[in-house]
């Protein structure tokens, strides 16, 4: 049957991190949305570890939050402990990170889900699509009822036959417990979409109460939390929407009643155990076509290749306050479940460790994401929307970030409007995507501060400023969140300029500070603004130097990336353009001139004839190459 | 399509010797120029004759500049025309300048590019302007290939390989505080940083093509004393008077001239004639003469024809090859005596120093060999190597820069911030350096992941 000859504006396939803040972000603009699950229990599920934030994820996670997301609120009510990494290294590459309640985390979204306006939840199995003219139109589900949609967004994880393995037994499924989406990449590949394979892997759970603690060191949070969302710009609209509609309570205050994690080490019976069952890991074996990501290797991985390490670190993580199960981070593996049940018991703490869940790997589909506009659209379909895993990519945030932008651009669609699309200069969702769509990843990709060249505008406190320009736009905040920020964003002003010019003792505030030695205390006023402003205010004045050499870069890339490539472009028709550069252009099809630079193979020549090529077009119609 | 481009320069004629040659510059920071070089208000399209002062204030040459005002110009951009004496060396001293006044230098094809774009040309020749483009291009690319396959693309592998490394040891502990890394080491990164820096360093100093373009190519005239070799010289100079500076030799023990050999600007070391059984005072000398012979690119052995073919100094010797040496039998008015066999197959000439016979033949030789020197001569070519050294001493002063830094224990996150300043400018020489790379070698040199 057909659900309603009225289409929805969005259908969001998949209910993971990043299904859940499509459907978010497209219902929150106003666009009619439906969201469907093969399981509404599992919506927004941890499946790996019980973490968010992290190195350059912290800074996603802030990001998400200055664009309407949901991701970094539901971290800081459900967090169990809270640290911030890298207090040494500089203000920039600071990042937040929490070890949230699995179970609270996934209710309270799934709570805000079911009370959000717009919205509909729907839990039935997408087994194919439906297109009309090469256009998306809708899904069919195994229940047999179709759903008509203006525009589609493909979550489907690690679910598009996904296939786990656990030694040489292997499940369909694409997560344990749960089962695999396998017509719909036959769906994907009829559009023309092509589909390769990735692979990763999550560790072994165990029983808190079989774990010896003794003798293991505590990793407590810090007593100070730092938190995900701006609570400094969030009004009572804002903080808790939906405690506010008077419903339940759910969550805690953030930062109340943390608990600890643990540290342990493999032993050399470890390493013992793993190199003579090596054969039968499902990595080891042959069993695994797709390629795992490397910062995240198996402990087979880690032995091999690192040999001459005597022990790796593990981590005991809880998995949440109401149970008992432990993750343990580091020990991700294919290995058989009996080799696995000695493995765990050769490390300290764990000689009687109860295993509730083995470790596993899983393969899956993903389509490379050089097929996709850096609006998330298919290139190939109009309408169909992808994010997350399926664009090759790991982690929470990752996919969250893409879900965001891919609920936004959705919508923007339906109302005919020009999609929103953060660059490489403002955050690390612009990188993300742009690394995506112009460059493709071989393995599952995780971001990394170092991938961003202007790293160092991406102190994780700026991240609602820097992004104003599109929450405003976009009207993605509401009105008082946004008139506070733009408050913010003129007091930091104020207060830079106010310290570059006032003079104290010995030169300008300014001067002083960036001597670090300000013979008095600053001025009371300037004392007297919150901690954000002050902090923000404080980084820009101290870092002056640095800022600007990163304002003058991208001062530079600002003009090749306004112009854009017209998409009737024929790159291997055009006269001058070496061979290899027109091929890799018609591989990646920029969609501008500075996504084109940074093509590998691509030289300053050939973007110089693109330029030249696309003025003559402007000036005239019909010039060669362009149809 | 607007843009607010950046000021760019280059040469506008051929490389080489001519009566003149002309420096172009085009973009907003034209008419600053004008007054700062000239002191002079820019009055448009007039021919204006001045002396060219660098910007440390040492004249380089007199010259004639035009100024055109935007949209007036070739380009539609404010315009500067420098034409000066038609040597390389002083084309390149005040390319020089322009650099380090802020300018850059003009890719290929971008003077047309830019008359393209902003509506100085018409749609006919946006195609012709390609082709330039292109046709320049894989020409530079060309040149720049032979030079990176030589000895300065082995250098810049090395240095780039190096900072790669380092880079991974510091973003490691950056991208991955929560691993179980070794302890952190700044000591032993500061030290490989130093060491990198040192080699940029050298390799700025010794960069050998740069010296030939700056310094002119160095050659060697020696021989037995009474052989003509100041002869030679007078005679070789004598010629060029016209156009060369004459400089004092910095001891009293040789003398150095410029002169001009084809395209080649040469530095000409008159040195004192070597004796294999010298007196102490002769020995002096001779030591001199084996100073500038360890580091001589052109040997000029000039050989008295009337007299049985002499010695050579072992250190001398072992520098001649048949491609750096012509062998100049001078004194041909005379009879001459049997000649010897050449310890090398040398090219030979034969002249007469006092009335100059055989010198053009001699000059056109010196020009053939010192082609060889130039992997090509084209102007792109003087430009990349303007850019190189541009590009290293960036890349010292930000490894210089992040060295302190390690030592001041300044945060992590701006130590990477100068080394990432200086990958980039080091992929300015040869080729942008992703981030990918720092990760590859982060992960093959730490054991990362959870």
């Amino acid at each position: 049957m057909i659900y309603s000859k009225t289409p929805f504006d969005v259908i969001v396939c998949g209910a993971g991190h990043a299904g859940v803040e499509a459907c978010l972000a497209a219902s929150r603009m106003g666009a009619t949305t439906l969201l469907l699950t093969g399981n509404i229990d599992t919506i927004a599920q941890m499946s790996c570890n019980p973490a968010i934030g992290g190195q350059a994820k912290g800074q996603i996670v802030r990001e998400i939050d200055a664009l309407g997301g949901e991701m970094a609120i539901n971290t800081d009510v459900t967090g169990i402990q809270f640290r911030l990494l890298n207090e040494s290294k500089g203000p920039a590459v600071q990042s937040p990170r929490a070890q949230c309640d699995k179970k609270a985390y996934q209710l309270r979204l799934k709570h805000t889900l079911e009370l959000q306006p717009n919205l509909q939840v729907f839990q039935a199995t997408v087994t194919g699509l439906i297109f009309e003219a090469g256009k998306v139109v809708g899904c069919r589900t195994n229940l047999d009822v179709e759903f008509y949609g203006r525009t589609v967004i493909i979550t489907t994880g690690t679910f598009l036959r996904g296939l786990m393995h656990v030694g040489q037994n292997k499940n369909e499924g694409g997560r344990l417990g749960d089962f695999s989406a396998k017509t719909l990449s036959a769906s994907l590949l009829e559009a023309g979409i092509e589909l390769q394979r990735l692979k990763t892997g999550t560790p072994p759970r165990i029983l808190g109460r079989s774990i010896n603690f003794s003798g293991l060191q505590e990793q407590k949070g810090d007593p100070e939390p730092t938190l995900f969302a701006f609570h400094d710009t969030r009004g009572a609209e804002d903080l808790f929407h939906v405690e506010l509609t008077g419903e339940r309570r759910l969550g805690w205050t953030p930062g109340t009643e943390q608990v600890s994690c643990w540290m342990t080490y493999t032993t050399p019976e470890s390493e013992r155990i793993v190199r003579e069952n090596l054969h039968k890991s499902a990595m080891y074996s042959g069993e695994i076509a797709g390629v795992g990501p490397r910062y995240c290797p198996s402990i087979e991985d880690k032995f091999v290749r690192f040999a001459d390490k005597p022990r790796h670190l593990l981590f005991l993580e809880p998995e949440g306050r109401n149970t008992n199960e432990y993750y343990i981070n580091g020990l991700s593996t294919s290995l058989p479940f009996d080799v696995q049940l000695d493995l765990v018991h050769s490390i300290p703490g764990l000689e009687h460790a109860q295993l509730l869940r083995p470790a596993y790997a899983v393969e899956y589909d993903f389509a490379p994401p050089t097929q996709m506009f850096p609006s998330l659209e298919s290139r190939k379909v109009e309408n169909l929307f992808l994010a997350g895993q399926i664009n090759g990519t790991s982690g929470y945030e990752e996919a969250a970030a893409q879900g965001l932008v891919a609920g936004v651009n959705a919508a923007r669609k339906v109302r005919g409007e020009p999609p929103m699309i953060i660059q490489r200069h403002e955050g690390y969702i612009g990188v993300l995507i742009d690394d995506l769509v112009t460059k493709g990843t071989i393995e599952p990709y995780r971001m990394f501060t170092s991938r961003a060249e202007h790293r160092l505008l991406f102190n994780h406190g700026s991240a609602e400023l820097r992004l104003y320009e599109h929450s405003n736009n976009h009207k993605l905040l509401s009105y008082n969140r946004l008139s506070r920020i733009s408050a913010k964003i003129k007091a930091v002003e104020y207060w830079r300029a106010f310290l570059e010019t006032t003079k104290s003792i010995g030169g300008t505030w300014a001067e002083l500070i960036r001597r670090s030695d300000p013979k008095t205390e600053l001025p009371a006023e300037f004392l007297g603004q919150t901690k954000e402003i002050k902090a923000e205010t404080l980084y820009r004045v101290k870092y002056r130097g640095y800022l600007e050499r990163e304002y003058r870069q991208i001062e530079k890339l600002k003009d090749v990336e306004k112009i854009n490539i017209p998409s009737s472009i024929d790159f291997l028709a055009i006269p001058g353009l070496r061979r290899e550069s027109a091929l890799k252009l018609h591989q990646f099809k920029p969609q501008n001139l500075g996504q084109a630079s940074r093509i590998s193979g691509v030289n300053p020549a050939d973007i110089s004839i693109l330029m030249v090529l696309i003025a003559a077009g402007k000036r005239s119609r019909g010039s060669p190459g362009i149809a | 399509m607007s843009f607010s481009p950046d000021t760019i320069a280059a040469l506008a004629t051929p490389a080489g010797t001519s009566a003149i040659a002309v420096v172009r510059a085009s973009g907003p920071q034209v008419a600053g120029l004008v007054s700062g070089i000239f002191a002079e208000t820019p009055l448009p399209r007039m021919a204006r004759h001045a002396d060219y002062r660098d910007a440390r204030g040492q004249l380089v040459d007199d010259v004639l500049f035009t100024f055109f005002a935007a949209p007036n110009s070739f380009t539609g951009e404010d315009t500067l025309e420098i034409s000066c004496h038609g040597n390389p060396f002083i084309a390149q001293k005040i390319l020089e300048d322009l650099l380090a006044r802020g300018c850059r230098t003009a890719e290929a094809g971008e003077f047309s590019k830019r008359a393209f774009l902003n509506g100085r040309m018409d749609l006919s020749q946006a195609e012709a302007v390609m082709d330039l483009i292109h046709a320049r291009s894989e020409r530079a690319l060309a040149a720049a290939n032979q030079q990176l396959r030589g000895s300065l693309g082995r250098h810049m592998g090395l240095l780039i390989s190096q900072l790669v490394n380092i880079l991974a040891m510091v973003e490691a502990y950056i991208d991955f505080p929560d691993e179980d890394l070794p302890a952190e080491d700044r000591q032993s990164v500061l030290s490989e940083l130093k060491e990198l820096a040192a080699a940029t360093k050298q390799l700025i100093a010794t960069s050998h093509y740069g010296e030939l373009l700056r310094e002119g190519i160095k050659t060697v005239i020696f021989g037995e004393p009474n052989a003509g070799k100041s002869s030679l010289l007078n005679r070789l100079v004598g010629r060029e008077r016209a156009l060369v500076s004459a400089e004092p030799g910095t001891t009293r023990d040789y003398l150095e001239e410029r002169i001009l050999a084809g395209p080649h600007a040469l530095r000409l070391i008159d040195t004192a004639g070597f004796n294999l059984a010298p007196t102490p005072l002769e020995q002096r000398g001779i030591e001199k003469t084996l100073e500038q012979a360890a580091e001589a690119d052109l040997f000029l052995w000039v050989i008295d024809a009337t007299r049985p073919l002499p010695g050579l100094p072992p250190a001398v010797a072992a520098r001649l090859t048949t491609a750096n040496t012509i062998a100049v039998f001078n004194k041909t008015d005379l009879p001459p005596a049997p000649r010897g066999a050449l310890p090398q197959d040398f090219p030979v000439v034969t002249i007469c120093a006092l009335d100059g016979a055989g010198i053009e033949e001699l000059q056109t030789m010196i020009a053939r060999l010192a082609d060889s020197f130039q992997v090509e001569t084209g102007d792109e070519l003087i430009a990349i190597n303007v850019r190189h050294s541009h590009a290293l001493v960036q890349a010292q002063q930000a490894l210089e820069s992040a060295g302190q830094k390690l030592s001041d224990k300044t945060d992590t996150e701006l130590v990477a911030s100068d080394l990432r300043c200086a990958l980039e400018a080091f992929g300015e020489i040869s080729g942008k350096v992703d981030n990918e790379k720092i990760l590859d070698r982060l992960f093959a040199t730490f054991c990362i992941g959870k």
